[in-house]
């Protein structure tokens, strides 16, 4: 083996999905062995093994499957789809721009429905674009689909109640802002003793955590503007949650409001800046009083699809994996 | 400036020039020097041994390559700060342009509400401001808070009242490479790794990141007792035959936010 040849291997146990596994300084051949589908008998063909190297074609992968009780694997074939795909975060390839979206409803919690299929899963986040009579949400990222999902709807799970919209875009985020702790934007705030704070993205959070608010006056609760607080509680759950409390008496500041679509012709949106850690209340709540620590989340790797014959395999199926960066590649 | 871990480099400036120059700069001069012929001889005693094997054994290649290494090192660490930026900073939308997007187009009034916000919170500014002079075309500017941007942004600059290019500054003693002029009490460095934030805007476009700071609103922290390395590995260590030689960097560091009220990222749209 070549010097500079950098190897990582690991192993996991499928869930059935997809799994992506970070690599260092990126990669140029990876092999997958399931040792479940290894270890049994077979009476139809399913894959054993699995190869990708670099010049493959993303979701490409070689398979080599196992077809009978035989210990060999002795039939082999190029998948074009539901293999490797090879993954760098830091480039935020962004889904295309779907101007699919109907209508906007207006429900205590807004549900979008679509024309085609979205595609999305529960936790998706989207961007919504131009919406006819909801221009207010545009440009805005949202949590989508813990409350309702199909193939042509999907819930703004986090957004507050608005007249009902029509037409317009949407665009699925495939990765999130790069750097944590990341700034949020805000759908409602509460008149409180202890100010509660609805994001529209999954915000992550944790008690001890120090933000500073801004909230332009075009939603209502000036005072609020330019505050520090604390983050003395966090709310996850998935389907109303998403809120964190913050040690601001609000009882007595103006009622949050969200502009209505066209009430403002351009504005900043309402946001919780995270800016540091309030030690002493991350000691007394118990928590790392480091948390609020500068983490760049992005990563090299591969994703695996999942699948009888796909890389990631069924659920309950050991996989092991090893990955490898060559001297030179030559592809013409 | 920082210690530079490139030891050839660190004998250029520290010995042989007897002057101070950027990282990137030292090492083009050492990679120019060194494909020239004569610059060879005269600084041979000052060239390691492990410096002549580059030359025998890759030639200018490596060299080339050690140069724009020492680029793509500055832009990375440019890059990442620019990610944790856009990740983390508070924004403020320009609202005073006619496109009828959301940011709209850069104006005056954005800007004066950007540098009010700076103002407000006591953030410092970075550089003097510059005296008139009885120079034709000139204008004196201000002291002033850096916006770093993306050089797109250029053609929006002469839209805006109050802008003056960089040529028409009274002095151009302190001016950066990368300066392109200024407005109010912002001066504009643009760069082609500026950000972007794709696809963002109310109408679907991109949203263009100005990052107006100021004085120690933000670091970078060299993490596990080291910034960056630059590695050279001769043939000997690559394979029996030592034909393959390597040259490379490394870091360890995290950009943080200092002071979040002395950095806003003004954002805006350019169509």
């Amino acid at each position: 083996m070549a010097d500079f040849t950098l190897i990582q291997q690991g192993r996991f146990t499928s869930t059935g999905a997809s799994v992506t596994i970070p690599l260092r300084s990126g990669v140029d051949w990876m092999r997958v062995y399931n040792t479940t589908v290894a270890a049994a008998n077979q009476t139809t063909a399913i894959g054993v093994e699995y190869y990708w190297q670099n010049g493959f074609p993303q979701g490409y992968a070689w398979e080599y499957l196992k077809s009978n009780a035989a210990d060999a694997a002795n039939l082999s074939q190029y998948l074009t789809s539901g293999g490797f795909t090879y993954v760098d975060s830091s480039l935020t390839p962004n889904g295309v721009v779907n101007a699919t979206v109907t209508a906007i409803s207006n429900a205590s919690i807004p549900v979008v429905t679509n024309s085609g299929t979205n595609g999305l899963t529960a936790g998706s986040i989207v961007r919504l674009f131009n919406i006819t009579g909801g221009q207010q949400l545009g440009g805005m990222d949202f949590t989508v689909g813990y409350n309702t999902l199909s193939s042509t709807t999907f819930s703004l799970d986090y957004m507050a109640e608005i007249a009902a919209a029509t037409t317009g875009s949407w665009m699925l985020i495939n990765y999130d802002a790069l750097y944590y702790p990341r700034r949020r934007y805000i759908t409602n705030i509460t008149q409180a003793t202890q100010a509660v704070v609805t994001l529209s993205v999954t915000h992550g959070y944790l008690p001890g955590q120090k933000v500073k608010m801004i909230v332009p006056y075009v939603f209502g609760m000036i005072e609020m503007n330019n505050l520090y607080a604390t983050i003395v509680a966090v709310n996850t759950t998935l389907t109303s949650g998403n809120t964190i409390t913050l040690d601001i008496d609000s009882t007595s500041f103006t009622a949050f409001v969200f502009p209505t679509s066209g009430e403002y012709p351009a504005f900043t949106p309402a946001q919780v800046v995270p800016v540091g850690e309030n030690s002493a209340e991350a000691l007394t709540l118990g928590v790392d009083f480091l948390n609020d620590a500068t983490i760049n989340t992005g990563y090299i790797g591969m994703n695996l699809s999942a699948g009888a014959n796909s890389p990631a395999g069924q659920s309950g199926n050991v996989i092991y994996w090893v990955a490898g960066a060559s001297f030179n590649v030559n592809n013409q | 400036m920082r210690q530079v871990h490139y030891l050839i480099v660190n004998e250029f400036i520290n010995d042989v020039q007897g002057e101070r120059l950027s990282e990137e700069d030292s090492i083009k001069r050492v990679c120019d020097s060194l494909t020239s012929r004569g610059n060879l001889e005269r600084w041979d005693r000052r060239i390691l041994s492990a410096m002549k094997m580059v030359i025998k054994v890759t030639e200018l290649v490596l060299n080339e390559i050690t140069c724009r290494l020492g680029v793509s090192l500055r832009q990375s660490e440019d890059t990442l700060i620019r990610n944790m930026l856009a990740s983390t900073a508070s924004f403020i939308n320009c609202t005073a342009g006619i496109n009828g997007d959301n940011p709209t187009n850069l104006t005056r009034p954005d800007i004066d509400d950007v540098i009010l916000a700076l103002l407000g919170n006591n953030a410092a500014t970075m550089l003097d401001h510059i005296d008139g002079e009885d120079k034709f075309g000139t204008a004196p500017t201000r002291d002033a808070y850096f916006a770093l941007c993306h050089t797109n942004l250029t053609k929006a600059f002469d839209s805006v009242n109050g802008f003056i290019a960089k040529a028409q500054y009274p002095s151009q003693m302190n001016v950066l490479r990368s300066e392109w002029g200024s407005i109010s009490n912002l001066r504009f460095l643009v760069s082609s790794i500026g950000s972007i934030t794709y696809k963002a805007s109310e109408k679907g476009k991109n949203v263009y990141n100005i990052f107006c700071v100021g004085l120690e609103a933000y670091a970078v922290i060299d993490q596990d007792r080291y910034s960056s390395s630059f590695i050279y590995r001769p043939p000997m260590f690559s394979d029996p035959l030592a034909q393959n030689a390597s040259v490379g960097y490394k870091y360890a560091q995290v950009p943080r936010i200092c002071n979040d009220s002395w950095l806003y990222n003004l954002r805006c749209t350019i169509y």
